[in-house]
Formats: C-alpha cells, sequence, structure tokens
C-alpha cells in the first residue's frame, strides 16, 4: 500500500515537472530572443513606467531611487497578474486532455504558477544588479522574503483555483479577470508608495493581500526592516481562507470539468 | 487467455448531461430574466451493465451521439457517473485522439515525454522505452522537429506508438485508426494482436464493422444511450 502511495505521488510531481517544462519550452520557441524577452518585457515595462512616475508625475519614494523602488513592486505583481492570467486559462487550454486522461486537475494550476515562478526569477536578476549599481544595503532582514513569498503563492494559488474552476463554466471569467488586474495594479501599490496616502487611511491597503505583500517586500529589501507582521498575518490569514475554499470548489466541480469543457 | 476476474465492471450506469445553451454571461443574464431554459438535461447513458474480463477485446458500435465516447469517458475516469458505477482494475490507457497531449512547438522526442508521463509512466521508464517508441512509429528522422510539421499520418504513428508502450492493461480506442497509410494501419493490428494475447483488455470504438470484426471477440451495439 506504502509503494503505491508513493508510485502516485512521484507520478504526481513528475506530471507537475513535464507540464511546467513543457509551457516553459513552448513559450518563446518561434521567437529569435527566445527566452530572454521574459527578462525584456518588465525591464522595458519598468523603464517607462519608471521615466513617466519619476520624471512627469513625482512620487516620493522615502529615500531609494525610483527604478529600483517600482522595480520590487513590479516584478512581484507581474508574477502575480501572469500567474492569475495563465492559470485562468489553464484547463480551457488542456481541454483535450482534461477530455481523455484522468490525473488531478490541480496539476495543470499549480504547472502553470510554477511556470511562471520561474519567469520571475529570471526577471529579478536584472533587479539585483539594480541593487548592486545603487550599493543597496541587505540586512539578515532579507531571509522574510521567503515566508512573504510563500503567502504571495498561496494567495495566487488560491485566487487560481477559483478562477480556472469558473472559466471552465464561463469564459468571461478571463476577460473580467484582465479588467480587474489592470484596476487592481492602481489599488495596489506597486508604483506609488502607501505614504502618499494620510495614515489614518492607510489601513484599508491591509485588506488587500497583494498590498500587503508589495510592501512587505519594499520593507525587507530597500529599507533593511522586518516586514509588518500584523499586517502579513492577516494575508497569511485571507490567503488560507481562500485556498482552502477555493480547493473544495475546485474539486466538488473536478468531476465535471470534462462534461462542460 | 482470459482468467475469471472482471478487469472492468459497469454496474447500472446512468450519465446524465445537460446541453448548455448560453456559455456567457451577456447571454445567460438576460435569460434570467426572460425565463428562458439555461439548461436541457439528456441520458447520455442509462443503465449500462457490462463486465469486460481481462485480456478480452470488446468492439462498441452504434451511431454518433449513442453514448460511445461517452462510455470511454467514464472508463477512463475523466468524468463521473449520475448513477451506477464503474470498477476499473488496471492501469488504463486511452488512445487520445490526434494532437490532446501534444504539443505542436515541442520535438517529437520532447513530446514522447511529455505524452509517456501524461499517460501514467515514469520518466526514466520513457527513456528506457524510447527507443522501442520511435522504432515502431518509424520517426528517428524527424524526432527532433517540431510536431507541428509533422503530417498527421506521422502524428498518428507517435501517437499510437507512445500509448502501446505504456504496458497498459486496459487500452482504450476511440475511432483513431482510420487514419495512417494501409502498411501502418497492419502493423499498430498485429501490434494490438500482439498485446491481446499479453493479456491486454482491449475496448475499440468504431463504426467500422469490418475492423470490428477482425480485431474483437464481441460487440456491444450502442443506441440512444443503451447498449443491446
Amino acid at each position: 500500500m506504502a509503494t503505491h502511495f508513493n508510485e502516485k505521488t512521484r507520478h504526481y510531481f513528475e506530471l507537475i515537472r513535464e507540464l511546467t517544462s513543457r509551457e516553459i519550452k513552448a513559450r518563446y520557441k518561434q521567437s529569435i530572443l527566445g527566452y530572454a524577452w521574459v527578462i525584456l518585457n518588465p525591464l522595458f515595462q519598468m523603464l517607462v513606467m519608471a521615466f513617466v512616475f519619476s520624471k512627469i508625475v513625482r512620487f516620493p519614494t522615502v529615500g531609494t531611487p525610483y527604478t529600483v523602488f517600482l522595480y520590487a513592486g513590479l516584478l512581484p505583481w507581474t508574477l502575480f497578474a501572469n500567474s492569475l492570467t495563465g492559470a485562468t486559462n489553464s484547463l480551457v487550454q488542456s481541454a483535450n486532455l482534461l477530455k481523455k486522461v484522468y490525473f488531478p486537475r490541480e496539476i495543470f494550476v499549480i504547472s502553470t504558477i510554477i511556470s511562471k515562478i520561474v519567469d520571475f526569477l529570471l526577471a529579478s536578476t536584472v533587479f539585483v544588479i539594480f541593487l548592486l549599481f545603487y550599493h543597496q544595503q541587505i540586512s539578515f532582514n532579507i531571509l522574510w522574503l521567503f515566508p512573504i513569498f510563500a503567502i504571495q503563492q498561496l494567495f495566487t494559488y488560491g485566487l487560481s483555483l477559483f478562477l480556472a474552476a469558473l472559466n471552465l463554466f464561463y469564459r468571461d471569467i478571463q476577460y473580467v479577470l484582465t479588467l480587474i488586474l489592470t484596476v487592481g495594479m492602481y489599488l495596489t501599490p506597486v508604483i506609488y508608495p502607501t505614504e502618499i496616502f494620510p495614515s489614518q487611511y492607510r489601513w484599508i491597503f491591509q485588506l488587500n493581500p497583494m498590498a500587503v505583500i508589495i510592501n512587505a517586500y519594499r520593507q525587507v529589501i530597500l529599507n533593511g526592516n522586518m516586514p509588518n507582521l500584523i499586517s502579513l498575518s492577516i494575508a497569511l490569514f485571507v490567503s488560507g481562507i481562500i485556498t482552502l475554499l477555493g480547493y473544495r470548489l475546485f474539486r466538488k466541480l473536478e468531476g465535471v470539468f470534462a462534461d462542460v469543457v | 487467455m482470459s482468467s475469471n476476474n472482471p478487469v472492468i465492471k459497469i454496474d447500472n450506469l446512468s450519465k446524465l448531461f445537460f446541453k448548455q445553451e448560453q456559455k456567457t454571461f451577456k447571454e445567460f443574464l438576460p435569460a434570467l430574466f426572460t425565463g428562458k431554459k439555461t439548461k436541457e438535461w439528456f441520458w447520455a447513458l442509462q443503465n449500462i451493465n457490462l463486465e469486460i474480463k481481462k485480456g478480452e477485446s470488446v468492439g462498441i458500435m452504434g451511431p454518433n451521439g449513442s453514448g460511445k465516447s461517452t462510455l470511454l469517458k467514464l472508463i477512463a475516469g475523466v468524468t463521473k457517473p449520475t448513477k451506477g458505477a464503474v470498477t476499473v482494475n488496471g492501469r488504463i490507457a486511452p488512445l487520445i485522439e490526434l494532437g490532446a497531449g501534444f504539443h505542436p512547438e515541442l520535438s517529437g522526442r520532447e513530446n514522447v515525454f511529455l505524452n509517456g508521463v501524461i499517460l501514467g509512466m515514469s520518466r526514466s521508464e520513457v527513456e528506457a522505452k524510447f527507443k522501442e517508441i520511435v522504432d515502431f512509429a518509424e520517426l528517428w528522422e524527424f524526432i527532433d522537429v517540431p510536431v507541428k510539421h509533422y503530417s498527421s499520418g506521422m502524428f498518428l504513428r507517435l501517437a499510437f506508438s507512445v500509448a502501446i508502450h505504456t504496458d497498459p492493461e486496459v487500452l482504450l480506442i476511440d475511432e483513431i485508426l482510420a487514419v495512417g497509410d494501409a502498411a501502418f494501419q497492419k502493423k499498430c493490428f498485429t501490434k494490438l494482436k500482439d498485446l491481446l494475447t499479453k493479456d491486454v483488455t482491449l475496448i475499440i470504438v468504431s463504426h467500422d464493422q469490418q475492423l470490428l470484426h477482425k480485431m474483437t471477440e464481441r460487440i456491444v451495439q450502442f443506441k440512444n444511450g443503451t447498449c443491446g
């Protein structure tokens, strides 16, 4: 019985690995620069935004160069947005497989998210170069990156389960998502610091896990401080609940995925 | 050759489907107010009882929409029965239709690994059988070419070859052998016969009566979701 279980688990991970590498390999196969786009895209996006928001509209950034400040928020936001978009479409895109072979469906969602994390790590190399270039001081608090990143992934995974399952029933989900993400970027302190709002209103950001997460990244990377643990705990709690509910909904609908797609 | 314990046992199986007519909110919302029905239910399968023994080969025939493919889906486990139960003892390999599971941008080699793992093999198993798979498909020359440049025949050869090399205990074949040239078809039949002697169970869905008579021991007729 135990070996059977082990074999199942091993196959589970091998499937994730194969589907993730399919995603990664296939993406830029027919482009000249290939995978370099993963780095170039956010870089150019950052440069354009940095120009607009530091030369035209000026945001105060509390002592850090705006490019670094922006990149620290834009990279995790891009990861979040790309993961959600990719995961939402993941089941619909694999409709053919869905209808023919059975394996746990969340594997499609998980492998899409992992492939976006790989993109994110590659894109982050440029950020590290920026940090070195500006002689950014790094403290031990940088280790907080790992739990913060884990909370971001939990939040992403939970939402993805919801969206991917519902998108099979109504394709509107994917279009609504694009819209929400566009608005969401401005509701989240990606291009601006929360400090531009009077302190009595800043608590509102605590309700948005992505705002908490991005603030926490900046806190530990740019200021070398501890993140705000209370906000982070709330974000963890909210993410946990969403993942739990998302998983239950996903499991409940899984049986009819192949019928509705 | 065939022992007595059934590999597949289908018990009083029924499957209810709904024809979903509104696929978007834009259609769905007005339908809420006008009271137009958004769903219409129908039985794709009704009270099916079927037992298939190990090493048996069974053909499934019937007109379009008679529930043949739904039955395969239920056996493969991708959809759940509304009533009744399907019990399967053993590894199933569906011979998936052209393209499913293959990524057009990836090479034949990459797709063999991808598809092998999707069908339940481990990476090392695929590695061990890789030569056999490509030999059978006769595709050494094109194995590193993206499969989007393959002809449909080449595609089929590779897909078929991967599926039969997964060591399935049950092989599900849905109307697929029609593609591919005569020589390859013959090769497939020989291979399938060979698998049958190794106690592999074969379920073939087809319209081709001749093919089914040649390949299977018994044929189950489907009509409007019931079998006779």
